[in-house]
C-alpha cells in the first residue's frame, strides 16, 4: 500500500488519513487545481506547490520544507567518517526503489552494486504508524507515574515536543538493520556509474575547464535522461517517472579531483562546472539528485561556498564520534548535529527554513530522526562555563550561520 | 585495538601508520610484517626509505622467502641503467603481475614504506586512486603504509586517512620511553571505534600493549567538593520543620476536582480547546452586556 498516491484522489487520502489513530492529524485539505501529472512517489508541496518527493527520511523531509522539488539537487556535506551521509543516500535510493522511480547512482569509491545491496528494507505501512505512535504513547506513559498536583490537565501530554513531524505522511520508514529483498530492488531500473570502469587508462589532458571523470559522469546521465525521456522529448511515455540521481562522494580524490588535497588546487573549478551542467539537466526534467561532498576534506573555502551556491538544497552533517564532543552530556542522546545550509527559493520570493536551527540528529533502527536540539537550563553554579578558548574552536567548527548556536547558549552568562 | 590491527584480522584492509620525526612508526611497521609472516601470507614491501638489511632485521628466518623486498632504496629514481625498483613503477600495471605472482592464490600483504616517498612524485589524487586499485585488484589482502604526517600539507594527510580502514598514529608519550598509539577504525558498516594506549615493541617485534594513558580534562573531584547545600549559612530560614510540611500539604487548592471529573476532563477529547466556566458564588453571570454599548 503505497501512503503517496496520485494527487487527483483527494478523497482517498483523507479516508487513508482517518484510519490511522488519531495523532496529530488535521483535517485539511488544501484544493489542488493543478494540471501536474500523477506521478507515483510525489506529490505537490503545501508551501508553493511545487511537485516534491520525500528524501526518503520523513525528518530530513520536514526539515527542508516538505520534501526535495523534482528539479533540484541535494547537497550533503559528509561527516567525518561518512557514516552517516551514506546512510542517507542509502535511504534516498531505498525510497525511489520503494516508490518505483528509476535509480541512477554514481560512484568512485564502492562499487555501485554494493552499496545498492545494503539498502535499508522498508517497513510495511500500518507496522510503520504503531511503530512510530508506540513510541509517543510510552513517552505520555512514563508520565503517569508522576502525575501533576496543580497541573493535573498537562499530565497525559508528552513532556517535550522534540520530534519533527508535519501532520501528513510522506514517505516511508526503513529498517536500518535489515537489508532491502533483491526482487523489490530488481524490480526497479536502475543505472549505474562506476570510475573506475568508465575512466580510460590513459587520460589525455586536454585543457578544459571540467575533468573528464566529471565529463564523463555528465555525459552518462544526459544519456540516460534523454533515452529514456525524462525530459519530455520522448512522445510515446504514457507514465511519467521520476530518475533519483545519487552521486558518492563527489570532490574526493577518487574523483580524480584535487581540491581535497590542495589549497590552491589545479582544477578549481572543476566540480563546480560539473554541478552548474548538473542542475541544468536537472531543471529540465524530471529528476532529483542527492550529492555527497566531503565538505572536511577541501581546505579553500571558497569552492566550498560556491559548491554550496550552485545547490539547490545544502545540509550538512557533524557527527560526535571521534571528537570531543563524544563525552560532553549534553549531546548524550544524539550522533551528531545537522546544520542546514542553504534551502531554496523555486519560484517565490520566500525559502522555507525550519523554525530552529539547533537540529541534532539520531539514527534508530527504524528512523532516522532529527530533533530539536534542547539545552537543559544552567542552574547551578558549579557548571564549568565554556573557555573562550573552547567557544573559537567550537566557532571555528561550525563556521556557518545557521549553526553553533549550542554553544553560544552555554556563553550567555545570566 | 592497536593488537587487531596489527594481527590484521579483516580483510581489505588500508591500515595507515601516521608518525612524526619525534616519534617513529617504522617499528610497528615491521611488526606488521612479522605478523603477516606468522600467519603463513606472502607480504610484499615497497622499500624506499631503508634497505633491505635493515627491514629484514628481527624477522624470523624461516619465514624468509615469504618476503619480498622490492628494493627501492639504492636507485628510486632510476638514474641507473637497471634500475631495481623505481617510484615510477608503483604506478605501473607490472606490480599487479608482481605481487600476483604466487602460486598459491593467497592474497598477499603489500607494505610501503613510505607514502610519503611516493606522495613526493606523484599527485595525491592519483596515489589515492592507485591505492584503491590496488585494493580492489583482488591480489591482495591488506595493504599497511607509512606516512609521515609531518612532511606533509594536512589536506593530503586527510585525504588518504579518509580512504583507510584504520589509522595508527603514534606520538611520544609523555611517560618515558613508551609511545602512545591512537588508533581509530572503520568497520564497513560505518561503525568508528578509537583507542589510544601504550605500547612497546620488543626484540622479535611483538607489540605489547599497555594501560591506556590518562585522559586530560577536569579532574571529577572537583565538582564533588562544591555539593555544598545552598540553604546553610543564611540568616533566614529556607527550611520547613515536619508540623509546617504537613500544614502545606493539608492545604486545598483551587481547581482540585474529584477523580471522577478529573479523570473525565483529562479524556482526550477531538479538537481540544473546550472552555468549561463553572461561575463561583461570587460571580455575577449576567448575559445582557454590561456596557450598554451594543446597539441591540
Amino acid at each position: 500500500m503505497n501512503m503517496a498516491t496520485s494527487v487527483s484522489n483527494t478523497g482517498e487520502r483523507r479516508s487513508q488519513q482517518n484510519t490511522r489513530p488519531a495523532c496529530n492529524t488535521t483535517s485539511f485539505q488544501k484544493k489542488s487545481r493543478s494540471k501536474l501529472v500523477s506521478i507515483p512517489g510525489t506529490r505537490p508541496s503545501v508551501q508553493n506547490g511545487q511537485l516534491i518527493v520525500s528524501t526518503g527520511v520523513t525528518s530530513l523531509d520536514y526539515v527542508i520544507g516538505g520534501g526535495l522539488a523534482v528539479g533540484t539537487l541535494l547537497l550533503v556535506e559528509e561527516d567525518k567518517y561518512d557514516s552517516y551521509s551514506r546512510m542517507l543516500l542509502k535511504y534516498f535510493l531505498a525510497e525511489g526503489v520503494v516508490c518505483g522511480h528509476h535509480v541512477f547512482l554514481g560512484s568512485a569509491r564502492d562499487p555501485p552494486e554494493e552499496i545498492m545491496q545494503d539498502l535499508p528494507a522498508p517497513i510495511l505501512d500500518d507496522i510503520a504508524s504503531d511503530a512510530v505512535n508506540m513510541g509517543q504513547v510510552t513517552a505520555c506513559d512514563s508520565e503517569d507515574q508522576g502525575s501533576m498536583k496543580i497541573a493535573w490537565r498537562y499530565q497525559n501530554l508528552p513532556k517535550v515536543q522534540t520530534a519533527l513531524a508535519s501532520s501528513s505522511r510522506f514517505g516511508h520508514y526503513y529498517d536500518a538493520s535489515k537489508t532491502m529483498a533483491r526482487e523489490l530492488r530488481e524490480a526497479v531500473k536502475c543505472s549505474t556509474f562506476f570510475l573506475p570502469h568508465e575512466l580510460p587508462a590513459q587520460t589525455h589532458a586536454e585543457p578544459s575547464p571540467i575533468s573528464e571523470a566529471y565529463r564523463l559522469l555528465l555525459h552518462s546521465i544526459q544519456e540516460l535522461i534523454q533515452r529514456e525521456g525524462f525530459d519530455g522529448t520522448a512522445p510515446q511515455q504514457k507514465s511519467r517517472n521520476i530518475l533519483r540521481i545519487g552521486l558518492h562522494s563527489l570532490g574526493s580524490p577518487l574523483w580524480a579531483d584535487d581540491i581535497c588535497c590542495e589549497e590552491k588546487p589545479t582544477q578549481a573549478s572543476s566540480l563546480t562546472s560539473f554541478l552548474y551542467g548538473l542542475r541544468a539537466l536537472l531543471r529540465s526534467s524530471l529528476c532529483t539528485c542527492m550529492v555527497t561532498v566531503p565538505s572536511h576534506l577541501i581546505q579553500n573555502r571558497a569552492i566550498m561556498d560556491r559548491v554550496t551556491r550552485l545547490c539547490d538544497t545544502a545540509i550538512a552533517l557533524e557527527s560526535f564520534r571521534g571528537s570531543e564532543r563524544e563525552t560532553n552530556p549534553l549531546y548524550k542522546d544524539y550522533h551528531g548535529l545537522l546544520h542546514v545550509k542553504q534551502t531554496p527559493h523555486l519560484n517565490c520570493l520566500v525559502c522555507e527554513a525550519p523554525d530552529t536551527k539547533d537540529l541534532a540528529f539520531k539514527l534508530k533502527r527504524k528512523q532516522f530522526s532529527i530533533e530539536r536540539l534542547h539545552l537543559p537550563p544552567d542552574l547551578s553554579d558549579t557548571v564549568s562555563r565554556l573557555s573562550k578558548a573552547d567557544v573559537a574552536e567550537s566557532a571555528r567548527l561550525l563556521s556557518s550561520a545557521c549553526g553553533g548556536l549550542a554553544t553560544s547558549n552555554k556563553h550567555l552568562d545570566f | 585495538m592497536l593488537l587487531d590491527v596489527i594481527q590484521g584480522t579483516e580483510n581489505g584492509g588500508f591500515v595507515i601508520i601516521q608518525d612524526t620525526v619525534e616519534c617513529c612508526g617504522r617499528q610497528l611497521l615491521q611488526s606488521c610484517i612479522a605478523a603477516a609472516l606468522h600467519r603463513e601470507e606472502d607480504v610484499h614491501v615497497l622499500a624506499f626509505e631503508v634497505c633491505e638489511e635493515d627491514l629484514r632485521l628481527g624477522l624470523d628466518r624461516k619465514y624468509e622467502q615469504r618476503l619480498c623486498v622490492h628494493n627501492g632504496y639504492t636507485d628510486p629514481l632510476g638514474w641507473s641503467e637497471h634500475p631495481l625498483f623505481t617510484v615510477h613503477q608503483f604506478m605501473a600495471e607490472e606490480l599487479n603481475a608482481h605481487l600476483s605472482g604466487s602460486e598459491e592464490s593467497k592474497p598477499a600483504t603489500l607494505i610501503i614504506d613510505s607514502l610519503s616517498w611516493v606522495l613526493r612524485h606523484h599527485p595525491p589524487a592519483v596515489v589515492c586512486q592507485r591505492l584503491q586499485e590496488l585494493r580492489r585488484g583482488g591480489a591482495l589482502r591488506r595493504v599497511v603504509a607509512l606516512l609521515h604526517c609531518d612532511l606533509h600539507q594536512q589536506s593530503i594527510v586527510g585525504s588518504l586517512c579518509h580512504l583507510a580502514t584504520a589509522v595508527i598514529s603514534v606520538v611520544p608519550g609523555n611517560r618515558g620511553q613508551q609511545a602512545v598509539a591512537k588508533t581509530t577504525r572503520r568497520t564497513k558498516s560505518g561503525k568508528v571505534t578509537h583507542e589510544e594506549e601504550y605500547f612497546s615493541v620488543k626484540e622479535d617485534l611483538t607489540v605489547t600493549v599497555e594501560a591506556r594513558p590518562s585522559l586530560h580534562g577536569r579532574p571529577q573531584t572537583e565538582e564533588d567538593e562544591h555539593e555544598a547545600d545552598p540553604a546553610a549559612n543564611l540568616t533566614f530560614n529556607l527550611r520547613l520543620s515536619e508540623g509546617e510540611k504537613e500544614a502545606k500539604e493539608k492545604l486545598s487548592l483551587p481547581f482540585v476536582f474529584s477523580e471522577e471529573k478529573k479523570s473525565a476532563l483529562l479524556q482526550p477529547r477531538p479538537g481540544s480547546g473546550r472552555i468549561v466556566y463553572n461561575p463561583d458564588a461570587s460571580d455575577d453571570f449576567d448575559p445582557e452586556d454590561p456596557d450598554d454599548d451594543l446597539a441591540v
